[in-house]
């Protein structure tokens, strides 16, 4: 098809071709060219087939109101290729087709729509329940729009962006570029956001004259020019709006063009002040057959002539309610188009100057009058025109209807932001009566036409989004208002519901295949208001979003039920346009922490698991029990790294009230050199965190929390002392600082020819706390601690000295045959010694009674008001609590999973740590379980995951199992 | 995700950057005299007000603060009004 490449007002650029694949054969497209544009210059008019009936489907809008043009591109089902752009060599498959678009199988349910009224499924297919499953399979083969595949995975990159306005102008057409020309004056910062991939909105594609010396794109383009020239404009083009939230907050999708780095992005605009200048699109022509491929809306016509350069059909009759297909018919006949005849609805009040275009061009016009059905197979190749009482028909040949019953303002943005619309008897419009604060409306949408007025109003809304923003524009403000009212105001709208039919094959919604008929049949039902007639008939709930019913199925149903009270809209919500769930969800963020000797654990074979916010090394083999590591560690000297343990200064004056809140013991009793253990609870007394303070001099604490709690743990002490008004500080220096746990037998061996201090027992004893260097370089904080159970000690470290002290100790170990143990050897080698890990031996509900810990509460601070307290006194009281035991299996070849059950007739208790102790060669752990199960020598049922019915059994043992007397962490 | 909050530190910010703290009830009661009743009613219990409601929020993504704040939790909007008298 040749294009009409010599017009100015082309958005393609005829010197770019861009292929496309389409039913096994190559296609050319030009930049600029929507996929649907270039199947449509190929010679393709049948794009798909609905989904119920199987009719076939043609370019209609070329706004994405309807699912017309839904076909499956590049694997993706349901795109919109209407106003997708074309990108190179892309892959276009019909959907929802038995053979092809042109040629369906399926065509033969439109015979059947008799058999299917409105509420079809709902009324037919739940009894008897059983047909259901064996109904639905079929129902789903023949409906449905677009299939995909279970493995298929979306390629793309979806991004997403947070910015910031002064004032958020949604629309870029003439009314939305002069609000945010107007704002812009002032300096504020601005963003526009346009749909459609450039800026002009209607203006765009139409040629007739805006003043003397200039015609309508002209000063579209004009306008943009100057958008684009101000810096404090930034402009999304090929953006939707999609959802709009109280305090201005905007979200858009954009769609990226072939040289953006992401396919689609969503953008969240916090806004100030927002101007919705969103426009009209066309209401659809009621008649029979009025979705057949042929026949076309105004805009979609105009401007696939004057956007892209193809004249939308040979022989054209128009039927419309509106000057913009007057003048449409008199531009596409200048282009080349015969018309035979334009009906217009209206009776009178049309644009003299458009009346006596026509009568030049011998185009004969027909004042009320309207088309009542179209004829043909897959495409239009009659029209039957009548009067729009019915009393007079013509037939008239045309291979190309266009149609339009006027326009309708896309004010869904003003539905969303809680605006109130009303309908206006006036222009047919449901306009808004109460814009929400700060939130203003301009152009087509509120009713005004003429392109003065539309541009006037742009420049009103703009200076009043900037005075609600604070700016002082009175006198621009006045003067704007004033020349608004100068001009014309808003215009009679065409009321016309339906052209005088029955309505059997006259679509209201494209997408369901909801006809006049299905809505008249759930009227009659009883149903009577739109929104239920909407859930009812499916109308307005397909792909388009109400875009085809949305304005159409409120006005029929007022006429129809002969209503007294105005037609009321029938609600949007976001996404306003469909959108991918790719782009909802956007790329993966997940992000974690390294800690500074990953590559030393990397290098000595580390196996890595995330564990919270960390990548920490779980194994150092494949052998995850661990054996070699543990008993290394037990017999010999092993080396972790514990750098992600929360680690956090507190200074200040009254730092020790701090801690006295919120840790359980008796934190003024602290000794110099001394670390001093505890825990921290809530407020039901339920355990949260533990570790040890040190006290680093006058004032001045040092104190680890555990893994997971780093980074909420200068939130909770400032909750819990917020209405105190303490002087004290809190640093958290848990990046800041590394972590080394040496431990085993040989661990002092090692440390002492390292350190420069005396290592020994005598000058550093069991739960010493000392700060000496390593190397005459490297300052350490050190403590002895027996978390594993063996001579231990934890060197804390700046994390800048973590790889080179690493390094240092397995140096000084290597005589010993040090080796690195990981987080599961830990696990195991804490858990012989009945250590427990919170999260692992406590949930939620557990508190410091329930684990053993009680003798870290000190009950007599009340004076501290220490968080806990209370419940736990409440707690001391209650039978019916957990208790925390050690048990052993009867069967020691084997522990059962963490979280197995402990059961009689019901739950009582569960496993919170069970391995093969390689030291001791039985199978131990850790469970919580009812008090009343708690007395050694009890005996648990267990029943594990999967068991089938085959229970595991403990015995409730003392712990801990390994050292009891706690010699070896001693020594 | 609407909501927008003034930290007194750091100004108006979006409301992702901030953790609610809870209702406003006031300093931790002195533990002598506590009934467990009264003192769950204190930690558990809250008033869920239908309207302009003084809470806490932390400024979690910013400067660390805790601070009081009125929002009127129809609308989920920050406001300057005080809290409606019950
Ligand atoms: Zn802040």
């Amino acid at each position: 098809m040749n294009r009409l490449n010599h017009l100015p007002t082309l958005r393609i650029n005829p010197s770019e071709k861009r292929s496309l694949t389409y039913r096994g054969k190559s296609y050319w497209g030009f930049a600029g060219d929507t996929v649907a544009t270039a199947l449509f210059a190929n010679g393709v008019r049948v794009f798909g087939r609905s989904l119920k009936y199987h009719r076939p489907r043609g370019l209609y809008s070329l706004d994405g109101e309807c699912s017309n043009t839904c076909m499956q591109v590049d694997g993706i089902p349901n795109v919109r290729t209407e106003n997708t752009p074309l990108k190179e060599g892309m892959r276009v498959k019909g959907q929802n087709v038995k053979g092809s678009a042109q040629f369906d199988w399926m065509g033969f349910m439109d015979k059947l729509d008799w058999l299917m009224p409105a509420g079809f499924y709902y009324r037919t297919m739940h009894k008897p329940a059983a047909v259901w499953p064996i109904a639905m399979k079929q129902v789903r083969k023949a409906a449905g729009l677009g299939t995909l595949s279970p493995d298929f995975e979306m390629k793309g990159l979806f991004d997403e962006i947070y910015p910031t306005a002064d004032i958020c102008v949604i629309g870029g057409g003439v009314a939305g570029m002069r609000a945010a020309l107007a704002a812009a004056e002032s300096g504020l910062r601005i963003i526009l956001l346009e749909a459609r991939p450039h800026l002009g909105g209607c203006f765009d594609y139409r040629v007739s004259p805006y003043n003397d010396d200039k015609k309508l794109y002209e000063r579209a383009r004009e306008l943009a020019d100057q958008v684009r020239q101000k810096d404090n404009i930034r402009v999304f083009t090929h953006t939707s709006m999609v959802g709009a939230y109280n305090n201005n907050l905007i979200t858009a999708f954009q769609v990226g063009k072939e040289q953006d780095e992401f396919d689609e992005r969503y953008i969240e605009i916090r806004a100030v002040s927002v101007v919705v200048a969103t426009g009209c699109i066309e209401r659809p022509l009621l008649f029979e057959h009025n979705e057949k491929p042929g026949v076309m809306q105004v805009g979609c016509a105009h401007r696939l002539a004057h956007t892209y350069g193809l004249l939308p059909g040979e022989q054209a009759v128009f039927s419309v309610g509106h000057d913009l297909g007057l003048e449409a018919a008199v531009d596409l006949f200048d282009l080349g188009l015969k018309i035979p005849c334009v009906a217009d609805i209206r009776k009178d009040g049309q644009d003299p100057r458009l009346l006596m275009a026509l009568v030049e061009r011998r185009i004969p016009l027909l004042n009320g009058w309207v088309a009542a059905k179209v004829h043909g197979g897959k495409q239009v190749k009659k029209v039957t025109l009548t009067t729009v009482e019915g009393t007079v028909r013509r037939m008239i040949p045309c291979d190309l209807l266009v149609a339009s019953a006027g326009l309708t303002p896309v004010n869904g943005p003003l539905t969303l932001a809680h605006a109130k619309l009303v309908y206006d008897s006036h222009t047919g419009y449901f306009l808004p009566t109460d814009l929400p604060e700060k939130m203003f409306a301009a152009g087509r949408m509120t009713g005004r036409n003429h392109p003065l007025s539309i541009e006037a109003s742009g420049r009103l809304a703009g200076l009043q989004a900037a005075a609600s923003y604070g700016v002082n524009n009175k006198t621009a403000l006045a003067e704007a208002e004033t020349a608004l009212s100068g001009l014309p105001g808003p215009e009679r709208g065409c009321k016309l519901v339906t052209a005088p039919v029955k309505g059997r094959k006259t679509f209201i919604c494209f997408d369901e295949d909801t006809t006049v008929k299905n809505i008249k049949q759930a009227i009659d039902m009883g149903f009577d208001v739109p929104e239920l007639i909407k859930r009812f008939t499916s109308a307005g709930t397909g792909p388009g979003q109400g875009g085809i019913p949305g304005h159409n199925l409120p006005l029929y149903v007022a006429q129809y039920t002969a209503s007294t009270t105005p037609p009321k809209p029938t609600t949007v919500r976001p996404p306003l346009v469909p959108t991918f769930l790719a782009t909802y969800a956007g790329t993966n963020h997940d992000m974690c922490k390294r800690t500074p000797v990953h590559d030393a654990q990397v290098k000595a074979g580390g196996i890595f698991r995330r564990i919270g916010v960390w990548q920490r090394a779980r194994y150092f083999s494949g052998d995850f029990d661990c054996r070699e590591d543990i008993l290394n560690v037990r017999n010999n000297v092993g080396l972790l790294d514990a750098s992600t343990l929360g680690k956090f200064r507190i200074h200040g004056p009254e730092a020790l009230k701090a801690l006295q809140r919120v840790y359980v013991s008796d934190m003024s009793k602290i000794k110099e050199g001394r670390i001093k253990y505890s825990a921290m609870c809530n407020d039901d007394g339920c355990v949260i965190d533990d570790g040890v303070v040190v006290k680093t001099g006058e004032n001045d604490y040092y104190f680890t929390t555990s893994t997971g709690r780093a980074c909420v743990t200068v939130e909770w002490i400032r909750y819990h002392t917020r209405f105190d008004g303490w002087d004290f500080h809190l640093v958290n220096l848990t990046d800041a600082m590394g972590v080394v746990n040496i431990s085993g037998p040989n661990a002092r061996k090692v440390l002492e020819k390292v350190a420069d201090a005396d290592v020994s027992n005598v000058a550093f004893p069991f739960a010493g706390y000392r700060e000496f260097t390593v190397k005459g370089l490297i300052p350490v904080r050190a403590m002895r601690l027996g978390f594993v159970g063996e001579l231990s000690y934890e060197l804390h470290i700046p994390s800048s000295w973590m790889p080179a002290i690493w390094d240092i100790l397995e140096e000084a170990g290597r005589e010993f045959g040090i080796r690195n143990f990981g987080v599961e050897a830990q696990n195991v080698l804490r858990m012989e010694k009945g250590h427990i890990i919170l999260g692992q031996e406590s949930e939620q509900r557990t508190n410091l009674l329930d684990l053993g810990l009680g003798f870290l509460w000190d009950r007599t601070k009340n004076e501290a008001k220490t968080v806990g307290a209370v419940a736990l006194r409440q707690a001391e009281a209650d039978p019916g609590r957990l208790t925390l035991v050690g048990i052993q299996m009867e069967d020691n070849a084997r522990a059962p999973k963490d979280g197995s059950i402990i059961v009689d007739d019901r739950v009582r208790g569960y496993v919170c740590t069970a391995r093969k102790s390689f030291t001791t060669g039985e199978a131990v752990g850790m469970a919580l379980v009812e008090s009343q199960l708690s007395d050694i020598g009890a005996r648990l049922d267990i029943f594990e995951d999967e068991c089938n019915g085959r229970l595991l059994y403990a015995r409730v043992v003392s712990m801990p199992f390994y050292d009891p007397e706690g010699q070896r962490m001693k020594i | 995700m609407a909501l927008t909050l003034t930290c007194p530190v750091c100004g108006k910010r979006n409301g992702y950057e901030f953790r609610y703290g809870g209702e406003d009830k006031g300093p931790r009661p002195a533990e002598k005299g506590l009934t467990p009743r009264s003192w769950c009613d204190y930690v558990h219990m809250n008033k869920c007000v239908a309207g302009i409601q003084k809470e806490w929020w932390y400024h979690k993504d910013g400067c660390g603060s805790w601070f009081t704040t009125h929002r009127d939790t129809v609308r989920n909007l920050e406001v300057n009004e005080p809290e409606a008298p019950k």
